[in-house]
């Protein structure tokens, strides 16, 4: 399959239609590229009958492979604009992947090919090394190539990449599959965290009469920082550490954080007070697991 | 001088000193914004009992203050600044009654019940409404981590001072 697809590589090459770094290209990529140049081929009129027939030798190229050899030289501006259109449709299907609808390329193969004869004829063989300028989107065979649902693709993969992020930062979303489940388990994390702030900030003004902030007595306790690994690892998503100054640490603070960072999303269980455990419990879902335990310090 | 003889009683730092763990760098502004505040508050209302929503909002400010980097924490400063009696994250419940009963209705289009969840989402966040729903993603991601640490840090002052 390869051999016959080179030797129309080459054959490509003699008649000057493609240029040397096509070759390169077919080193790194292979297959894939082939099958982008099959396609540009394919789009032209069914002059070269000659070449069907590696449409039956291999099944992974399914794209017939006609080509208009006279009109080449000729078009300069046709090729500027037919350039344009293909570039932004099929530059974009850099990789075809997925092997099941052969069928649906093939019709689209004729269709296209019955439509753009005039248009795409002459400029698609030295159109495949304008790949390198745009986003590189994985379309599969069968799906629709045109620009919209290409750049839907990509905004869809993006937003699964970022999805993935949140994964890793909410506590029991690798349980659940599906963008829908996962966006519920987030909200109620969020909604379970804002609502044990404001419980917490119920308390502290209950309490901030009586709180004499002692601070000296906070600043003798254990003088170690425990690291945080999960938090520390969770930190793609925070920004711009470096820009903070050291600062003279107060002991209160130093001992506040002290005891933050033996309690923090570590993997210890420590003991709970009695009171704390419930009423945190009874806030927390249940799928909160390490992080909710992990509040309570040891002291 | 003496600020390498703390380091070295408290090992507290690190051997490149700026990279303090972001979590780190928050959780002590944090403190120390909201600590004083609330001395402030006793000191001020010595008679009437400080108001929830007044240490709420302390709560909130020091949070927006310490996490100055990111997009929601404008917005949560505007909203801090602009009302009195804020009810900037707090209005969590209602929105949880609506969400259950929301995903049992819509069965069907999944795209759209996962809109429903973003925009739902983006009403959590302070300031998710102005935002694109990607950017929103990636702010909902740094909210969240402020958010806990911002419970452990109350948690711990409220603890260590009763």
């Amino acid at each position: 399959m390869d051999l016959s697809v080179l030797e129309r590589v080459k054959w490509l090459q003699q008649q000057q239609m493609v240029s040397p770094e096509f070759f390169e290209i077919l080193g790194s990529d292979g297959r894939e590229e082939l099958k982008r140049v099959e396609s540009y081929l394919g789009n032209n009129n069914d002059e070269w009958q000659s070449f069907r027939h590696y449409e039956t030798i291999d099944g992974c190229i399914s794209r017939t492979s006609s080509f208009q050899m006279e009109q080449v030289k000729n078009n300069e501006e046709n090729r500027a604009t037919a350039l344009q259109h293909k570039r932004k449709t099929e530059g974009k299907t850099e990789k075809i992947e997925n092997k099941k609808n052969k069928k649906i390329k093939t019709e689209d193969e004729t269709e296209s090919s019955m439509k753009g004869k005039s248009n795409m004829s002459n400029s698609e063989t030295s159109s495949e090394i304008q790949k390198r300028d745009y986003i590189h989107v994985r379309a599969r065979r069968g799906e629709a190539t045109d620009r919209h649902s290409l750049a839907e693709r990509a905004r869809r993969e993006k937003l699964s990449k970022k999805m993935k992020c949140l994964q890793d930062i909410v506590p029991g979303c690798n349980k659940v599959t599906g963008k829908a489940g996962m966006l519920d388990e987030i909200i109620n994390y969020v909604q379970s965290l804002q609502q044990q702030v404001e419980f917490l900030s119920m308390k502290l003004s209950v309490l901030n009469p009586e709180l004499e902030y002692h601070i000296n007595e906070l600043s003798t306790k254990q003088a170690c920082f425990t690291d945080l690994p999960e938090a520390v690892s969770k930190q793609s998503m925070m920004v711009d550490a470096s820009s903070f100054p050291l600062q003279h640490q107060e002991s209160l603070d130093y001992s506040v954080i002290n005891s933050i960072q033996t309690t923090t999303l570590g993997s210890q269980k420590d003991q709970t007070s009695s009171g704390w455990e419930i009423h945190s419990q009874s806030l927390y879902n249940n799928l909160r697991t390490d992080s909710d335990s992990s509040f309570f310090s040891l002291k | 001088m003496e600020r390498q003889i703390i380091n070295k009683k408290k090992r507290v730092f690190s051997v490149e000193p700026n990279k303090i763990p972001p979590s780190e760098v928050f959780t002590r502004k944090y403190t120390r914004l909201l600590v004083p505040a609330l001395k402030k508050l006793n000191m001020n209302k010595n008679s009437s009992q400080a108001n929830q929503l007044t240490v709420k909002h302390e709560v909130d400010m020091a949070l927006a203050l310490s996490a100055q980097e990111f997009a929601w924490s404008r917005f949560l400063l505007q909203k801090l600044s602009s009302s009195n009696n804020p009810t900037t994250t707090t209005s969590s419940s209602s929105n949880g009654i609506r969400i259950q009963k929301r995903s049992g209705k819509e069965g069907g289009d999944e795209d759209g019940e996962i809109e429903e969840k973003l925009r739902e989402l983006q009403k959590l966040l302070p300031g998710g409404e102005e935002m694109n729903v990607e950017e929103m993603l990636g702010e909902i991601g740094n909210y969240i981590k402020c958010l806990e640490l911002q419970t452990i840090a109350l948690k711990s002052i409220v603890e260590d001072t009763t």
